[in-house]
């Protein structure tokens, strides 16, 4: 539905606010009109750049009198198109609230506004000798407010959990233009429900996250980072099953298959470690406190033939190149083709079950295509792309890639699994959320969605209808 | 053939040296410390030599017995054994010549292969001297290294492009950045190199007097950049860079 702007409203904001705070230049418009989706066409009305909570409260407001919808942005690297404005919107950018505060570091908190870039805020904290452990390949890109806001996971949930858990305070506009302290920078507080609970991946649907205090921990000690080789998604797990047990605590455990290097070579130029072909690569990064200990686990995994080959990054260097390899993969997926993207959580005792059945989805809606297949497989969660073939046009794929969705969601449901591990609910999965919310907790949904956005002014059309 | 490649212990370089207080040296104490990226590159030429012409490969190093760690990820990447000069404190490039030469004379090699320098104090030094020392051909700063027989071809990479020389062995080569890409150390290759003998020599016992000749005074930190300023207009930006910076 198409939003149609009172007389004047562009005007009222000019008027309102500093001369930089408001542009609807095309060029902004269709930038910070969408995420890394590439589904739908932006087109928002306007983009507003505010510096403050007091001129996000008072943006709100006028949006809220005006009935104008309002699409809350962050460093817009969502992939399920939560930040995507398609319809007229008001853009509500916090590019420019990237102001820290000094890390706190006997109550080992920060306060940051939402804009603050998630690598800043660890280059902010890392002076201090802690962090915030939220961590993933766009963290140069993303903001504290879009991690919070999507509940964001990424690469060390296996190790730190989800951003959920190392949020402590946060202060929320609500629809209405009303700012909200929710629980300030208390590690206990037990007085009711917890609202800032609410907001956390509500994806700009309930209220325009303006600041937060962060929970941090100290840096975690030397890290070692490991490659294997193994043939298939049943060998990642019961290498998985092994490390579980292994002598050291694991940081990351991830995996993708020989595709998805295929895509990063063509993108990246990076070479695998190994000089033959392998299926699948485990990367595990682990911080080990006794070397021998790790050392006698490794032999023990190339001893029961575990991997077919593996490596040890010897300097940071190599470290990084590592860890390149699995960090490319996203943004190679999507410079060299286009893929479909979903984003699936099982439980990982389950895992080996659902690859089994995957398989014959595969055989049976993609016989011929191209599947890149990677996760945080300790997590149990895979991203699964589907690479549209260059002799297929967008069109058709995308019917195509809708239809088997209702066959990927119904197998994940059989599973017990989510249809949206951490990259959100957005436009994009909207029609499936139901395969993992009942009738009655989609009816709750709404009803909060309700009580906290009446007119439905913020971010609708995402996550549910109303 | 048999190869005898050299490794330094330096700092990783992805971490930021810190000058001790009373600056007689940098901060090492618990920074993580790698193979000397140069020396890494001569590793994996050796290992790529040997794996065309067969032959052996050691590996040398001079430093505390910590420098076992970078001897050892040589010999996890596929050479063959070790040799450790025991020496705490610097060594300066001619000492080290002079150990390395030490070390040539009861090994006999038929190439040394160095790093063409060591990223912590830049010296690029103990190659040239070595073959100095040794009356043996050198061929530094080396892009591309072939084997044919006795006679060692080497492009170098000199000012204003490329020159292409080759001598018969025995000589000395040394590896610039784009002679090869060095290989991972595989997990069995690591498993592997805990178990391949390293020597360990003193530089007494290789009749090596190793008292520095160069003397470093003092190590200070280079001066804290100012802030940038931003100017509104060209007119300010001309006004200061002639008023205040002195530039024009």
């Amino acid at each position: 539905m198409e939003t149609r702007l009172p007389a004047n409203f562009i005007l009222r904001l000019r008027e309102e606010f500093p001369g930089d705070v408001i542009t609807t230049e095309p060029s902004e418009l269709a930038e910070y009109g969408r995420d890394w989706t590439r589904v739908f066409l932006p087109a928002p009305s306007v983009v507003a750049f505010p510096r403050t909570t007091e001129q996000v409260s008072r943006l709100l407001r006028i949006c809220s009198q005006a009935r104008v919808p309002v699409v809350p942005s962050g460093g817009r690297t969502g992939l399920a198109a939560g930040a995507v404005a398609a319809h007229g919107e008001v853009v509500l950018s916090t590019q420019r609230m990237n102001r820290m505060e000094p890390v706190d570091t006997l109550g080992m908190t920060v306060r940051v506004q939402a804009g603050a870039v998630t690598e800043a805020v660890h280059h902010h904290c890392a002076q201090a000798g802690l962090t915030w452990p939220v961590d993933f390949a766009s963290k140069g890109s993303s903001h504290v407010g879009g991690n919070i806001a999507t509940n964001a996971g990424g690469v060390r949930v296996i190790r730190y959990g989800l951003t959920r858990q190392w949020v402590l305070g946060l202060q929320v506009v609500t629809a209405s233009g009303d700012v909200l302290e929710l629980n300030g920078a208390l590690e206990k507080n037990n007085t009711g429900l917890d609202l800032r609970q609410l907001f956390i991946g509500s994806e700009g649907t309930l209220g325009v996250i303006a600041e937060a205090t962060l929970k941090l921990c100290r840096l975690p000690g030397k890290a070692d980072v490991l490659m294997f080789a193994v043939p298939d998604v049943a060998a990642v797990l019961r290498l998985f099953r092994a490390a579980r047990t292994g002598p050291f605590t694991i940081n990351a455990y991830e995996f993708f298959t020989d595709r998805c290097l295929a895509r990063v070579r063509r993108h990246r130029n990076l070479a695998s470690p190994f000089s033959a072909a392998t299926g699948c690569h485990v990367l595990m990064e682990v911080e080990a406190a006794d070397p021998d200990a790790l050392a006698a686990w490794l032999m023990k995994v190339m001893e029961e033939g575990l991997a077919t080959d593996g490596t040890m990054a010897q300097s940071s260097q190599q470290a990084s190149t590592l860890w390149a390899l699995r960090e490319a993969i996203s943004e190679s997926l999507s410079a060299t083709g286009m893929p479909h993207k979903n984003d699936v959580a099982l439980p990982i005792a389950g895992l080996e079950a659902f690859c089994v059945e995957l398989e014959q989805v595969f055989q049976h809606r993609y016989p011929g295509f191209e599947i890149a297949l990677f996760g945080h497989i300790g997590d149990g969660n895979l991203h699964i792309n589907i690479m549209k073939p260059d002799d297929l046009d967008k069109g058709p794929f995308l019917v195509r890639t809708r239809e088997a969705d209702h066959e990927l969601f119904a197998l994940v449901q059989k599973h017990r699994g989510s249809i949206s591990a951490e990259h959100g609910i957005g436009l994009l999965k909207k029609p499936y959320l139901h395969y993992s919310r009942t009738h009655d907790e989609l009816a709750l949904q709404r009803a909060v969605k309700m009580a906290l956005d009446p007119l439905n002014i913020l971010n609708p059309g995402k996550v549910l209808d109303v | 053939m048999k190869i005898l490649v050299t490794v330094k212990r330096v700092m990783d370089y992805n971490v930021k040296p810190k000058v001790k207080p009373d600056g007689s040296g940098v901060v090492t104490d618990g920074v993580n410390m790698i193979v000397n990226p140069f020396d890494e590159i001569a590793v994996e030429e050796s290992l790529k030599l040997k794996e065309k012409n067969g032959g052996e490969v050691v590996v040398l190093s001079i430093g505390t017995k910590d420098t076992t760690t970078q001897i050892r990820a040589a010999l996890a990447m596929g050479a063959d054994r070790g040799i450790l000069v025991l020496a705490d404190g610097s060594v300066d490039p001619d000492a080290a010549a002079r150990l390395i030469k030490a070390v040539y004379e009861q090994e006999k090699p038929d190439l040394v292969v160095l790093g063409k320098q060591a990223i912590d104090d830049d010296s690029s030094q103990a190659g040239q001297l070595l073959a100095e020392y040794l009356g043996l051909p050198q061929a530094t700063f080396a892009s591309k290294v072939d084997v044919a027989g006795k006679t060692v071809t080497v492009t170098r990479e000199v000012d204003g492009g490329l020159e292409t020389i080759s001598f018969d062995m025995p000589g000395v080569v040394t590896a610039d950045l784009r002679l090869n890409t060095p290989r991972y150390a595989s997990l069995p290759g690591i498993m592997k190199a805990k178990k391949k003998e390293v020597k360990e020599f003193t530089p007494a016992a290789l009749g090596v007097d190793i008292a520095p000749k160069v003397k470093v005074l003092k190590l200070e930190e280079p001066k804290a950049r100012q802030a940038g300023q931003k100017v509104p207009d060209v007119a300010t930006l001309v006004g200061k860079l002639r008023n205040e910076a002195k530039a024009l």
